[in-house]
């Protein structure tokens, strides 16, 4: 088991420095200056001045070799460096919003999960049953609406035409809690809806295929209550693939919520990004997506780790 | 031989060979694909001609959907916004696919570094959420419909590399594949030729699945105006610019997200429905886990004596089907005594799995009771009928009076729970005791079967272990609350010949031994082992009990002529059972029926070298030998001294 442990954990230290090494190396396989790229808006380049201040400013006047360590370590001490548009510490403010982000994703999984798993459970073991039949067809359509589409509908019913929920925006927990936990109600359901949907999905299928398995067969045989069946040996069975999906969605899900965040005007990493990337601010952007992915791999790693207590086999791989 | 008749009500279709439940979901994608491209045709307004006196002017004669923000035509707008979400998500599908099919196919094939850059790649662009990555090469090359194709294509060929590498891999070790190499075809043949359209299927699954991952993407940059550069016209924009006047005009948000909704939901529609269609396994569903109900008779059969464990009346059984039932059990008749062995004899397909399970109450969800009964007797002493049962009553009959071991010791065990687990949980079901002493209960069990270090193997889990270790822990595990009868199917059939010895021996000890008075039914098509362990012997053929008595009658002087066949194909290295035979193996001439094509009169007539013309005109009813003794369901039985029964 350490062995294992040990071995996930080089991989995904391992992962971290490749995902790295790529964010670093976009900006030198871009062709051209990349401080006359980011200066450049529209068709009107920037003053030369500008440009050598720039370039000073992010160290792309030093050799290759050095950038490439100094980002590295930087990186690894959190020092992500100033924005180039206000000269604000960039870590101090993921610091400050990532925490907004992470709560409605963390809201919205475990509504997610409280959601799906039962309903998936429960369409698995009827397969091609009522239930089965008309959640299937619910999933398929609500899958099919993108998170800010969701959003969207969701601000026009419940804020404008119902009235009974704010259209957006932020309060901290600390200065009113009602108000806070108001304003999360929308954004953390449009998140639960989509991740549901694929939970649900990946639930029911791998309930399907754990029932067809020799193994439940042999638990009915032994006299088990039919709940001690199901339990034992189809749903502990079929958590492992759900939650390795699960994962991974979250993962993508990090993505996502920019959108979700945007729409309901939730100040995450999300607004920090938008205007980053309108405003060409590279440093921030690349900190943000160098943040979200080691999020990502870190959420990895928990459930390769969850997974080898699921199923012992994992282990030995 | 008759011939098989053939099912001659398929309907004849438009296009042969184009699946029926493909036609729904092409037609709505192509519909949705091509309306927006036959904008010109649609209207004749232009979607970025502004008329802001018009400013969200309702729907009109002129213009169908009303006009938006800046008084532009809705309908133009929603039309030529789809070609701009369509062509973007396309073009990057179709770079992606090309690009990562050729990766995936080149690391297949040549393996190496190609194969390690094929799959690490994907893990390492799985690691940045794809629109978080769209942004980044965003805010290098600034805005536009080219930089979006360009990131998305990127973004999604590794995984189509990854499933073409994995399909490849497969399909490459196929047989066809690994001849024609053999034959020197030359490589970018045999990958084009051969390999390429084998692996169409999953990869234009990933291609509809991507493409609506695409849109997505797309319509989310565009709606966060990072996409799409305004005044072009896409569906994410429009959300974007009507979300400020929703409360005004409502139309403006609902037209544009039911467009972008319902063509999504037409890709992944078609998407669902071509994974089902080429992978029909995941479509079908049920579970081992579902049983039907057994029916109750309320006759009692007479000549049900004292050590009667379990009887089995005039059993009929039904495959439900959607074409009607189909007959899989008829008329099968069983009488299983205390302290006997009954080997149920027969070739696969038989029915000899199916009267078993109808014994432990665990017949598929598909199969029905259509009559007989079915009757088990309790520890209690008292016997009951299984269908008068509830399906709680089942539960506590099962493991405890009747308990069954499966052919597939391999899968037979829940591999993510501890052998010992699997086993207390089958003790704590039926018996009220501490968990230690269910422990302590199944390790002297684990002993009992021959398991080394039984308190270390307790702990483990089934992949630490051998087949015949685990067929032993199934016996075990059968064993634990000390059933009357033990159902034992083809238990040594996937294993060595060497092991399969020993699980004979054990069983033998056993019954001997531990369990006295077990009666043990025993199934097989390995005659040689039936030998050895059976005292009686019944021989299933095509649902039917075709023969019936002691062991050493039916083996040694066989009156049904499939029974004769049986014992004259098996290998010699039983030299008692052919005295008579000289030296010849003999295979069984033609093949069994298919259920739902049994010849009429007799089942076996028509492979039988004895048959008469009247064979194929009815049933055979059974013949009983003058002691009662020996049962055979053949025309020709009386010529043996055997008498009609009843």
């Amino acid at each position: 088991m350490l062995e294992f442990l040990l071995r996930r954990l080089a991989a995904a230290i391992v992962m971290l420095l490749v995902v790295g090494t790529i964010i670093f190396s976009l900006l030198v396989i871009v062709p051209g200056d990349p401080a006359e790229l980011l200066l450049s808006t529209g068709g009107g380049s920037a003053t030369q001045e500008a440009i050598q201040n720039l370039r000073n400013e992010m160290g792309l006047d030093k050799p290759i070799l050095a950038q490439y360590f100094g980002f590295l370590a930087n990186t690894a001490q959190f020092d992500f460096g100033t924005s180039i548009v206000d000269g604000s510490s960039i870590a101090d403010n993921i610091a400050l919003r990532l925490p907004r982000t992470l709560e409605i994703i963390a809201v919205g999984a475990i509504l997610a999960l409280l959601l799906a798993i039962p309903a998936g459970t429960l369409a698995g073991l009827r397969g091609g049953g009522r239930f089965d039949v008309i959640a299937s067809a619910v999933n398929a359509l609500l899958t099919s609406i993108p998170g800010f589409v969701v959003g969207t509908l969701f601000i026009y019913f419940f804020a404008q035409v119902l009235g009974v929920l704010p259209a957006g925006g932020y309060v901290a927990f600390a200065a009113d809690p009602a108000q806070h936990l108001q304003m999360l109600i929308l954004p953390a359901t449009t998140v639960a809806l989509h991740l549901a949907t694929i939970i649900f999905r990946m639930t029911r299928a791998s309930v399907l295929e754990m029932r067809g398995h020799d193994w439940v067969r042999t638990a009915t045989a032994k006299g088990l209550r039919r709940s001690l069946v199901v339990r034992h040996h189809i749903l502990r069975n079929a958590l492992g693939p759900v939650i390795t999906v699960a994962g991974l969605q979250l993962g993508i899900l990090l993505g996502s919520t920019v959108l979700i965040e945007f729409v309901y005007n939730w100040p995450g990493l999300s607004g920090m990004l938008v205007t980053a990337v309108e405003q060409r601010d590279y440093p921030t952007v690349r900190a943000i997506i160098l943040t979200v992915a080691a999020i990502f791999i870190g959420i990895n790693l928990m459930i390769d780790i969850l997974y080898s207590l699921l199923d012992p086999r994992v282990r030995l791989q | 031989m008759t011939a098989i008749p053939v099912r001659a009500t398929r309907k004849t279709r438009l296009l042969p060979g184009f699946p029926r439940c493909m036609i729904l979901p092409t037609l709505l994608l192509a519909a949705l694909i091509l309306i927006p491209f036959a904008a010109p045709l649609i209207t004749g307004a232009d979607p970025v001609q502004i008329a802001v006196r018009d400013r969200l002017a309702p729907p009109s004669f002129a213009h169908w959907l009303g006009q938006d923000e800046f008084g532009r035509d809705r309908l133009a707008r929603v039309l030529y916004g789809g070609q701009v979400s369509l062509t973007v998500a396309f073009v990057a599908t179709t770079l992606a696919c090309i690009v990562g099919t050729l990766f995936g196919l080149i690391g297949a094939y040549f393996r190496g570094p190609f194969e390690f850059l094929t799959t690490r790649l994907s893990d390492v662009v799985l690691c940045f959420p794809p629109i978080l990555l769209a942004l980044l090469v965003v805010t290098l090359f600034g805005p536009g419909a080219g930089t979006l194709v360009a990131v998305l294509s990127v973004l999604y060929f590794p995984s189509f590399a990854r499933i073409a590498f994995s399909e490849a891999l497969r399909v490459s070790s196929l047989d066809f594949v690994e001849a024609s190499r053999a034959l020197g075809t030359p490589s970018h043949r045999i990958v084009l030729g051969t390999i390429l359209p084998n692996i169409a299927g999953p990869v234009s699954v990933q291609y509809s699945l991507t493409a609506a991952a695409a849109i997505t993407i797309e319509s989310g940059l565009s709606f966060l105006g990072l996409g799409v550069v305004p005044p072009a016209p896409s569906w994410g924009q429009m959300i974007r610019g009507a979300r400020q006047f929703m409360s005004q005009d409502p139309l403006g948000i609902l037209i544009p997200c039911v467009a972008l909704t319902l063509t999504i939901y037409a890709i992944n529609f078609f998407c669902d429905r071509l994974r089902d269609t080429l992978d029909p396994k995941g479509a079908l569903g049920g579970g081992k886990d579902e049983t039907s109900v057994p029916v109750a008779a309320g006759m009692v059969p007479a000549d049900e004596t004292a050590d009667v464990v379990a009887s089995v009346r005039d059993l009929r059984l039904d495959l439900m089907r959607p074409g009607g039932p189909v007959n899989v059990i008829e008329d099968v008749s069983l009488t299983l005594r205390a302290n006997q062995c009954t080997a149920l004899v027969g070739e696969s397909g038989s029915g000899k799995s199916l009267t078993s399970l109808a014994l432990m109450g665990l017949l598929p969800g598909a199969v029905r009771q259509a009559r007989g009964a079915l009757r088990l007797r309790r520890k209690s002493g008292e016997m009951v009928d299984l269908g008068a049962l509830n399906a709680k009553e089942l539960e506590g009959l099962r493991g405890n009076d009747v308990a069954m071991i499966f052919q597939e010791p391999m899968t037979s065990l829940n591999p993510i729970h501890k052998v010992g687990a699997q086993m207390v949980e089958a003790i704590l079901s039926h018996r009220a005791m501490s968990p230690s002493d269910a422990r302590a209960r199944a390790i002297s069990l684990l002993e009992l079967v021959g398991i080394n270090e039984p308190a270390r193997r307790f702990d483990g889990y089934p992949h630490e272990m051998s087949g015949g270790m685990r067929q032993r822990v199934m016996i075990a595990m059968a064993l634990t609350c000390e059933p009357r009868l033990l159902i034992a199917d083809e238990p040594t059939t996937a294993l060595d010949v060497t092991i399969q010895a020993e699980i004979i021996e054990l069983l033998q000890r056993l019954r001997t031994e531990y369990a006295n008075g077990l009666s043990l039914l025993f199934i097989s098509h390995n005659l040689g082992i039936v030998a050895k362990i059976a005292d009686r012997v019944a021989v299933m053929y095509s649902g039917q009990v075709v023969e019936e008595g002691p062991a050493a009658q039916v083996l040694n002087d066989p009156h049904h002529p499939y029974t004769v066949a049986l014992l004259e194909s098996m290998p010699s290295s039983h030299e008692d059972l052919h005295s008579a035979r000289g030296d010849r193996l003999r295979a069984i001439s033609g093949t069994p029926p298919l259920l739902d094509a049994r010849p009429s009169g007799c089942t076996f007539h028509n492979r039988c070298p004895i048959a008469v013309s009247s064979c194929a005109d009815a049933r055979p009813p059974l013949f009983v030998s003058a002691d009662g003794d020996r049962q055979v369901r053949c025309f020709r039985a009386p010529e043996a001294g055997l008498e009609a029964a009843r």
